[in-house]
C-alpha cells in the first residue's frame, strides 16, 4: 500500500523504487485501496470519501448467469488505474476504501437483500459515498432503500439509472423484487417523488407493455435512447441532472452497462444493440463529476464471462473513476503544479 | 512461373496461387479465376502474400523493394499484460483476407511499392537490450536496402529501437538533417525511466528525445486519455513544452485538424518521421485486441482516416504496437490494424502519384 499523505504513488513506477507490477499488488482490491470492514466503527474513522462494497449476488436475474463474478472483475480491471488523472490533476490515492464482498448466501433472496440492506445502511451512516458493485440489476432495489432511510422521510431522495431496460415490471413470473421490477420498487419509495427519477437509454423490446404502462402511470421520465440519439447526451443530461439534482438531499446514480452499445460493452448480462457510444459515457461521467458527488453510485450486471479482453469492466471502472476524479477537482482536492517526481528531471 | 521468377513480383503472390497457378502478372488484383483467392487458403502466409526477402540491404536492393514489413515479436519490456509477440503474425493472418489492390486510390500496393516481408527479427528472451538492439539492426539494414519500414510490435517499447534506426540512418546520410517523432497513443508514455529501466514500453518519447537528430519541437502526442498515466508522464510533456493532443480535444476539434497538426509539427524542416502507433488509442469496441483495451478512444473510421493522413507526410518508419491478437474476437482488431497499414500505403501511393513521384 502506498503511504498515504506522500506522493510516491502518482510517479512511475506508482510508489517505491522496486518497479513491483502494480497489476499484481499481492491483494486484490479495488484500486488497490486498504481493506476495511463495513461494519464497525474502523469505516467512520477512515478518511475517506468512498465505501467500496461488492455484492456477488446473481439470483435476482432474469438474463444469463455470471454477473455474481462482477464484484471481483471490477477490482481485477481497477488494478490498471493509477489514483492521478492527468486530464483533472486529481490523486484519488486515500480517498476509498474496499469493504469487500458482502457475504450472499445461496437460494435465500431474501436473506440476501436484507444483508445488502444493512451493509449499504451501515456505509451511509458511516458518511461514506457506497460505490456498489453487482450483482444483478435487482440489488438496487434494497440500497435504494437503504439511501431512502438513511435520509429520512423529512429528506427527499433523487434517482438516475443509465440502461436499456425499463425495469418496470410490477411482478415478473409472480416475483416482485427482481430485476425487472428494480424501478418499478425503487419508484414506491416514501421520498423519491417521480419528478426527481431519471432513466436514461431505454430501446429494444424487452421492455415489455406493462413496463411501459406502469412508469407512464407514476409519471416518470424517460428517456429513451432515440431521444438521447435525436438530441444528443449533453442536452439530455442538462435536463435529466436538474431533475435529479434539483431540490434533493441524496441522489443515487445506478448504471447498467447494457446502456452502452453492445460493440462497447459486450461483458453484461443483457447485451443490447443501438446504445451509447463510449465518448458519449465518457462525456456524461465528466458532467456527473461537475455536478457533484451523488450520495451512491452502483453498477450491475457485468458479466465477465461474456466479455472479451477485459474491456467492458475496465470501461466501467473508467466511468467510475472518471466521475471521481472530476468530483475531486470539483471540490478544489486538485494537485500543486509545481509537484514533480522527487529527485530528478526530465532533461 | 518458371520463366518469371527472376522478378518476384511477376508471379502471382503465394496467397493467390491456385493448384494450378496462374501466372498472369497482374492476377493478384482480380478475383480469382481457378481457387478461393486470398480468403480462405492462406498458402504461406506473408504480408499481403508479399515475398519474402531476408531483412539484408543487398537482397533488398537487388529486389527493389521499397517498403519491408517487418515483425517485432517482443512483449517482454512492457509493464502491461504480454501477448503482443503474436501482433505481426495477427496482421499478416488478417491480410490474406485483403487484395493488394485497393479501389480507393486505384493502386496495386504490392507492384506499386515492392513490398516484401523481411519476417520478424529475432528476439533474445529476457533480454531486452539485446532484443532491441537486433530490432536497431534490423530496420536499419531495410532503411539502408532503401526501403521504408511498416514495423509491427511487440510491445509499445518498439520505437525506442526502431526510432534510433531511424535516427542512425538519417545521420549517416544527411549529417545536418532533422527527424520528427509522432506518438499516438491512450497513454502519454514517458516514463523517463520505471524502477530504473529506461527502455520499457512507457518510455518511447523520453528516448527519442535523447536522439541526436529529433528535438522537441518535432514531437507530438495524440489520443491521451484515463487514468493509467503517472505524474511524471504529463510532467516530461509539460516540462519540454512539446503539444499533446488529448482524446478530448480530438473529439472537440476532430481527427483531421489534430492529424494534421501533429504531422505539421513532426515534418516543419525535418527529412523524415518516426510515427509510432499504439493499437489502444483506438476505443476498446473497434480494438479489444490490445494489452490496455481503453474507452474514449478513436473509432475505427478515425483511425483510418488518420492513417491516410500520414500517407501524405514523408513517414520512414510507420509503426503499429501493442497488437494482441489473443484478445481479440472475431479479427476485428486484427484486421484493423492491418487496414491502418493498407489505408496508409494506398493515401501514400496516392501523394506519390499526385506529385509525380515514385517510391
Amino acid at each position: 500500500m502506498n503511504p498515504v499523505k506522500a506522493f510516491n504513488h502518482l510517479f512511475s513506477p506508482l510508489g517505491g523504487t522496486e518497479a513491483d507490477n502494480y497489476r499484481t499488488p499481492g491483494q486484490l482490491s479495488f484500486l488497490r485501496a486498504p481493506f476495511v470492514p463495513v461494519f464497525g466503527d474502523e469505516l467512520k474513522e477512515a478518511e475517506c470519501n468512498y465505501a467500496y462494497i461488492g455484492v456477488p449476488f446473481d439470483e435476482g436475474n432474469v438474463g444469463k448467469p455470471g454477473c455474481e463474478d462482477g464484484p471481483r472483475e471490477f477490482r481485477v480491471a481497477s488494478l490498471d488505474y493509477f489514483p492521478y488523472w492527468f486530464e483533472f490533476n486529481v490523486d484519488l490515492n486515500g480517498s476509498v476504501v474496499d469493504c469487500g464482498d458482502i457475504s450472499m448466501p445461496r437460494v435465500n433472496p431474501e436473506v440476501a437483500r436484507e444483508r445488502i440492506y444493512n451493509a449499504v445502511k451501515f456505509a451511509l451512516d458511516a458518511g461514506k459515498t457506497p460505490i456498489i458493485c453487482g450483482g444483478d440489476r435487482s440489488i438496487s432495489i434494497p440500497a435504494a432503500k437503504a439511501l431512502s432511510d438513511h435520509l429520512g422521510a423529512s429528506k427527499k431522495m433523487g434517482y438516475m439509472h443509465l440502461g436499456a431496460h425499463l425495469d418496470f415490471a410490477d411482478s415478473w413470473a409472480g416475483e416482485s423484487n427482481v430485476s425487472t421490477c428494480a424501478m418499478a420498487r425503487i419508484t414506491e419509495l416514501p421520498n423519491l417523488a417521480a419528478e426527481n427519477v431519471s432513466h436514461i437509454g431505454a430501446r429494444n423490446s424487452f421492455n415489455p407493455k406493462d413496463h411501459i404502462d406502469l412508469a407512464r402511470s407514476r409519471q416518470v421520465r424517460f428517456h429513451p435512447m432515440v431521444e438521447v440519439l435525436e438530441r444528443g447526451v449533453g442536452e439530455v443530461m442538462d435536463e435529466t441532472i436538474e431533475r435529479v439534482w434539483g431540490g434533493t438531499d441524496g441522489q443515487y446514480l445506478s448504471f447498467n452497462f447494457n446502456v452502452m452499445d453492445s460493440s462497447v460493452a459486450p461483458g453484461v448480462t443483457a447485451t443490447e444493440t443501438g446504445g451509447l457510444e463510449s465518448r458519449e459515457i465518457m462525456q456524461i461521467a465528466s458532467r456527473l463529476g461537475e455536478t457533484g458527488g451523488p450520495s451512491i453510485i452502483d453498477v450491475t450486471e457485468l458479466c465477465p464471462m461474456f466479455d472479451v479482453s477485459g474491456s467492458t469492466s475496465r470501461m466501467a471502472v473508467c466511468v467510475v473513476l472518471r466521475i471521481m476524479a472530476g468530483i475531486a477537482k470539483l471540490n478544489g482536492d486538485t494537485l500543486d503544479e509545481s509537484l514533480r517526481r522527487p529527485g530528478w528531471t526530465h532533461n | 512461373m518458371s520463366t518469371q521468377s527472376c522478378n518476384p513480383w511477376k508471379f502471382v503472390p503465394y496467397q493467390h496461387q491456385g493448384p494450378h497457378q496462374e501466372t498472369e502478372v497482374d492476377a493478384h488484383v482480380r478475383s480469382p479465376t481457378k481457387h478461393n483467392g486470398p480468403v480462405k487458403a492462406g498458402g504461406i502466409i506473408t504480408f499481403m502474400g508479399a515475398p519474402y526477402c531476408p531483412p539484408d540491404r543487398e537482397k533488398i536492393k537487388e529486389m527493389g523493394a521499397k517498403v519491408c514489413f517487418l515483425g517485432a515479436p517482443w512483449d517482454l519490456s512492457t509493464i502491461v499484460r504480454t501477448g503482443t509477440s503474436s501482433g505481426p503474425q495477427g496482421i499478416r493472418d488478417a491480410s490474406t483476407q485483403y487484395f493488394p489492390y485497393m479501389f480507393e486510390y486505384d493502386v496495386d500496393l504490392m507492384t506499386f511499392f515492392n513490398v516484401v516481408d523481411c519476417g520478424d527479427i529475432p528476439i533474445v528472451p529476457g533480454n531486452s537490450a539485446k532484443s532491441q538492439q537486433y530490432m536497431v539492426d534490423y530496420v536499419s539494414e531495410c532503411l539502408e536496402g532503401g526501403a521504408r519500414v511498416i514495423l509491427v510490435g511487440g510491445d509499445h517499447s518498439v520505437p525506442i529501437p526502431g526510432a534510433r534506426a531511424l535516427s542512425n540512418h538519417l545521420a549517416l546520410h544527411r549529417p545536418q538533417a532533422k527527424m520528427g517523432y509522432l506518438h499516438i497513443d491512450c497513454h502519454l508514455d514517458a516514463a523517463v525511466d520505471w524502477g530504473g529501466i529506461e527502455i520499457t514500453n512507457a518510455s518511447g518519447p523520453p528516448m527519442a528525445l535523447k536522439l541526436p537528430n529529433c528535438s522537441g519541437e518535432n514531437m507530438a502526442h495524440m489520443g491521451s486519455r484515463n487514468g493509467l498515466n503517472p505524474k511524471d508522464w504529463m510532467d516530461f510533456w509539460i516540462d519540454n513544452e512539446i503539444p499533446i493532443v488529448p482524446m478530448s480535444e480530438v473529439v472537440e476539434k476532430g481527427v483531421d485538424e489534430c492529424t494534421r497538426f501533429i504531422f505539421d509539427r513532426a515534418s516543419r524542416d525535418t527529412e523524415t518521421i518516426y510515427c509510432s502507433w499504439d493499437t489502444d488509442s483506438i476505443d476498446h469496441s473497434c480494438m479489444p485486441g490490445t494489452s490496455c483495451p481503453e474507452s474514449y478512444g478513436l473509432k475505427s473510421r478515425e483511425a483510418l482516416q488518420i492513417a491516410r493522413i500520414a500517407g501524405e507526410y514523408d513517414v520512414g518508419v510507420f509503426e503499429i504496437a501493442e497488437l494482441s491478437p489473443v484478445f481479440d474476437t472475431s479479427q476485428i482488431s486484427t484486421k484493423l490494424a492491418c487496414n491502418l497499414i493498407y489505408h496508409y500505403l494506398g493515401s501514400r501511393a496516392r501523394a506519390l502519384r499526385a506529385r509525380g513521384e515514385t517510391p
